[in-house]
């Protein structure tokens, strides 16, 4: 069985974010990063098929150089190869970009299983899953809490309110990982030691024969990013949940919101 | 000459690190201090799935087979975090020694469980009449004059020494001297003697730089939220200028370190100099900067409920750990001034057994 797990490189936690000179996404040139957590407990699921049989984990990783460091972090925890996708307009792409280039290479692997985190720590859009399995014509499922591997994938996924549903998906197939899925292992010494001996392949979006992804094909642009202005005139509403109700909803028609 | 870490180095320190950021957390730290043992098998075994114990153990019994320019980073991480256990002397010195002794079957049957982390390893040496962690040891390494034993603790008297770091255990140890326990005496027995209390020293070092970098970490960050008359403290020049001085010196101490790390992984020739100036160094920089934080933090430092003497009491204890300021002090000093060094200027005569 071969399993591809998409990961993607974001600032760490930790990392103090600035706006960059254009306003339109962060100074990245000086701070740490580090595996988006979500793809984390992606690979985690992967290495966990891994552990219980036969199984080909490939880690796939759209970036600069410094992405490099992920994809040696998840073959010390146990992946068995690395694609690196190095090529300065990929790393322009948007959502339905990147997800174009990780269907090439998905097309190219062959895997029975694609695992990606639920979304990305940065961006947050949650659109890069369904995209590719929409392009691979893969059934999927998103929210993934937990995966069951036999014929199919059983799927326990995270509906609103607490609510769970299990979903069945016939391989191949996409699952698409919630935080908290597993616990992520560490990746030992050894490890990362015995990474430097796993193969990484480092492809452009010529190789993979992509041409409709990068900067010149973006449709979704982030027009601003900035740190939401301090508000000096918070109200602070009192009493009863009857009457902050009441209040609230004569604010409300005040403001004209509604 | 290119003298920055590999990335590769690099790596491994920010695996270490993550690690210790999970499973090494303060809290961690502190409910080993009210343990009968401060040790929990159970970290140590965590200790030993990441590869730390193994690390210098060579690949022919199990290990990583590196050397002490991959360790530094990581003693500087279990430094940071506050990590009591027996790092220094099982994964640093024990293991080197023992391969280093030149007796086969007692490497082939330690080394492997060092690997593991299925065996502590304790050793004496001449700069405390206590060995530390011996209670939980199944190993320890011993002087008698010119001669080096591997001893199994059953095969030892212990009595724990009163100590005021909780996150250690002292003992003292009675013992006899058994020819079926002696790893090597004479020549080669000062040489070992020599190399592992040098590796220690080097180690604490190493740990106190990491201890540093969190109790700086630390105090910058509350002197940059702690505000006083509307703004931060860490505005004022009193506050910022104490901060960096000590920064400074942390980065002077830390070529030290990086240097004695070089110098114990190759035997260089003036090794022991080496890794004297780096304790003399983080020991005097820690004690500094214990004081510093404490008294950025204010009221506030003193409570037990703040986390900073976690860190203050690691500086103290490492402070003192393989050999005092003072005996580092003359030991460069000795080798400087004078070309030669002395043999034991300060510290304990170790009772013969």
């Amino acid at each position: 069985m071969k399993v591809m797990v998409c990961l993607k490189q974001v600032p760490h936690q930790d990392a103090r974010l600035d706006v960059n000179a254009d306003g339109t996404w962060i100074q990245d040139g000086n701070i740490k990063f580090e595996i988006n957590s979500y793809d984390t407990y992606a690979l985690e699921e992967a290495l966990k098929i891994k552990d219980a049989g036969e199984a080909d984990v490939v880690v796939v990783s759209i970036g600069p150089d410094r992405v490099t460091q992920a994809l040696r972090t998840a073959l010390g925890m146990g992946a068995d190869r690395a694609i690196h996708v190095k090529d300065d307009d990929a790393d322009l792409s948007d959502t339905l970009g990147c997800a174009k280039i990780l269907a090439a290479i998905a097309k190219e692997e062959n895997p029975d299983i694609v695992f990606t985190g639920f979304m990305s720590d940065d961006g947050n859009f949650s659109a890069v899953a369904p995209m590719l399995a929409e392009l691979l014509d893969l059934p999927s499922a998103t929210g993934v809490l937990s995966v069951e591997v036999g014929d199919s994938l059983k799927c326990e996924r995270e509906l609103e309110g607490g609510a769970l549903e299990v979903v069945e998906l016939p391989k191949p197939c996409l699952a698409a990982i919630q935080t908290g899925a597993n616990q992520v292992r560490y990746a030992s010494l050894k490890g990362i030691m015995q990474a430097k001996k796993k193969p990484v392949d480092v492809k452009t979006m010529a190789d993979l024969g992509v041409s409709d992804a990068g900067a010149g094909a973006v449709k979704a642009k982030i027009e601003k990013v900035y740190v939401p202005p301090k508000g000096d005139s918070a109200e602070i509403l009192s009493g009863s949940t009857d009457e902050i109700v009441g209040q609230l909803v004569t604010k409300i028609k005040e403001l004209g919101v509604l | 000459m290119d003298f920055s870490f590999s990335e590769d180095q690099m790596l491994l320190q920010q695996t270490v690190r993550d690690f210790l950021e999970g499973e090494c957390t303060v809290e961690h730290v502190r409910s080993m201090w009210d343990t009968d043992t401060a040790r929990s098998p159970e970290f140590w075994g965590k200790l030993a799935e990441i590869g730390i114990p193994g690390l210098l153990v060579s690949e022919d019994h199990g290990g990583l087979g590196m050397s002490e320019v991959d360790m530094v980073l990581v003693l500087e991480e279990t430094g940071r975090a506050g990590t009591a256990e027996p790092v220094i002397h099982t994964a640093c010195v024990a293991a080197q020694l023992l391969q280093e002794s030149g007796n086969d079957a007692v490497a082939k049957e330690w080394l492997p469980k060092i690997a593991e982390g299925s065996a502590i390893v304790a050793v004496q040496h001449d700069q405390s009449p206590f060995v530390s962690d011996a209670h939980v040891a199944d190993l320890l390494i011993l002087n008698s004059g010119d001669a080096v034993h591997a001893v199994p603790r059953a095969d030892v008297q212990l009595t724990e020494q009163a100590n005021n770091d909780p996150a250690k255990r002292l003992s003292s140890v009675e013992w006899t001297p058994r020819a079926g326990t002696l790893l090597a005496d004479g020549d080669a027995a000062r040489a070992l003697q020599a190399a592992a209390f040098d590796r220690g020293v080097f180690a604490a070092a190493a740990q106190l730089l990491g201890v540093c970098q969190q109790l700086s970490e630390m105090t910058v960050l509350y002197a940059t939220q702690r505000k006083q008359f509307g703004v931060p403290i860490g505005s004022f020049q009193a506050v910022k200028h104490m901060l960096a001085e000590e920064k400074v010196q942390t980065e002077y101490g830390r070529s030290h370190v990086y240097r004695a790390a070089h110098s114990v992984a190759n035997a260089a020739p003036s090794r022991a100099v080496d890794v004297s100036m780096a304790k003399r160094a983080m020991a005097e920089n820690a004690v500094s900067l214990a004081k510093t934080a404490l008294q950025v933090h204010g009221a506030l430092g003193y409570t037990w409920e703040q986390d900073l003497h976690v860190w203050m009491r690691r500086a103290w204890s490492l402070d003192t750990a393989w050999g005092n300021t003072a005996f580092h002090r003359a030991r460069v000093s000795a080798a400087v001034i004078d070309g030669a060094f002395p043999a034991i200027p300060f510290g304990y005569e170790v009772p013969a057994a």
